[in-house]
């Protein structure tokens, strides 16, 4: 029983590492997101905002994550530490995704919206920002749940370049005890929990909504 | 107040409005008539810039405002906020002034109780005079009227007959109004155009027109 519970402890001192590159890569992800999906509706940008979407949805997470913490020292001159590489590299490719998910939510909205602030001479800043967003964040927020749970899964890799995040402390205690049954079901207990949590925060925001969709 | 030269729109090869040449006066009620696809709303979308017409010219004296078909209120924001959310971005006075025009306007317009209310709990007149309002705000010297009496029942077409003539008398507002409703249009309008194949088929004035109706229908 002691094994267990030191087992489960060892196990969800990872959860730190897990929500800050879940977090961070989030915040890094909607940021970027937001900034592609609308420098797309620009017509100097969309070439290149499509070009860097193409690419990071192209190549794998690990190779981005691999390119971000062993390249980048020899181009920019330091070394990342761990955290900060993996949350970069997360947030970026989630920005891609983040950035599609966005499209779908602005191609949503009526193209009268957009007349109607046009209409009214609402700057661009303020159309995108007070019209456009709020009504874009609403319809696709469902959308975003889905991505912050797949972000929180995609965060394993971390343990690729050294990470100690639950998934990695899981396969320790398996190599040091030649268990994998056990440790492999605490960190799936982890990961569930965490994705529910998610979950219940997402329907619990969701349901605040404070307006039918369609006026 | 309008001078529109030998406009010209073409939508994937296909002419939309075939050089239409038009003065509509100051302060008049002006009909733009015609079947589905004549290119009402694209005549009216030219004059919003809206839309970019190929050939022709549009001079405009003053400021435009433009109420759609479907009204196009923001649902995210309250009566108030879709009323004064635009005029308080430009107005250095903030929001004080523009929501005393506010209230001033919703209560000419009847609506003052829906002023804290969500678009999606008013109905279609409803939703039409503060998509009215919404224009209004604007202080506009032409008002462009897409479609306002679609999907409305036949008691709240009058009173947008009535809202749209109080309008156009007190504020001195020229109004256009494209519409397929030729009743809606012979009672409102100080003049009618039909559009037919992008082309002005009829130009009539429905005061001294007999059965302006029935004669605008055989051109239909």
């Amino acid at each position: 029983m002691n094994k267990i519970i030191s087992n489960f402890l060892y196990v969800g001192s990872g959860i730190g590492l897990t929500l800050k590159l879940t977090f961070g890569g989030v915040c890094i992800g909607v940021t970027g997101g937001i900034l592609l999906s609308i420098l797309r509706y620009s017509t100097i940008g969309k070439p290149i905002v499509n070009a860097i979407i193409s690419i990071l949805r192209g190549t794998p997470l690990l190779l981005q994550l691999s390119f971000i913490y062993f390249i980048t020292p020899s181009i920019v001159g330091f070394r990342l530490d761990l955290l900060a590489a993996g949350t970069l590299a997360f947030g970026v490719n989630s920005s891609a995704y983040i950035a599609e998910i966005f499209r779908a939510g602005i191609e949503s909205l009526p193209k009268g919206q957009f007349e109607a602030a046009q209409t009214l001479e609402i700057p661009r800043f303020y159309m995108w920002k007070d019209i456009i967003l709020p009504q874009v964040m609403i319809n696709i927020f469902p959308a975003m749940i889905n991505e912050i749970i797949a972000l929180l899964k995609e965060t394993v890799l971390i343990a690729m370049i050294g990470g100690m995040d639950i998934m990695r402390r899981a396969q320790t205690i398996a190599v040091e005890q030649y268990e994998y049954f056990m440790p492999l079901c605490i960190a799936g207990t982890y990961y569930y929990g965490l994705v529910l949590l998610i979950g219940f925060i997402g329907k619990k925001i969701e349901n605040r909504k404070f307006y039918a969709k369609n006026s | 107040m309008l001078k529109i030269r030998d406009i010209c729109k073409v939508f994937n090869h296909i002419k939309i409005l075939k050089n239409i040449s038009l003065d509509i006066k100051k302060s008049s009620i002006f009909g733009i008539a015609g079947p589905s696809g004549c290119g009402k709303s694209t005549f009216l979308r030219c004059i919003q810039k809206l839309e970019c017409f190929d050939q022709g010219t549009i001079e405009c004296k003053g400021r435009t405002g433009f109420m759609f078909q479907d009204f196009q209120l923001f649902p995210h924001m309250t009566v108030l906020q879709n009323l004064i959310y635009a005029p308080s971005l430009k107005n250095k006075g903030g929001k004080t002034d523009c929501k005393k025009q506010a209230e001033d306007i919703l209560n000419n317009l009847g609506i003052a109780s829906k002023i804290n209310e969500y678009p999606s709990s008013l109905s279609g007149g409803q939703k039409q005079r503060v998509a009215l309002a919404r224009s209004l705000m604007a202080k506009p010297d032409i008002l462009l009227c897409d479609e306002p009496t679609s999907g409305l029942d036949v008691s709240t077409i009058m009173d947008v007959i009535f809202l749209l003539k109080s309008v156009n008398k007190q504020l001195n507002i020229t109004i256009i109004i494209a519409s397929h409703d030729l009743d809606f249009l012979t009672k409102i309008s100080d003049r009618i155009i039909l559009l037919k194949g992008g082309e002005i088929a009829v130009d009539i004035n429905p005061l001294t027109c007999d059965m302006p109706v029935d004669f605008l229908k055989k051109y239909y």
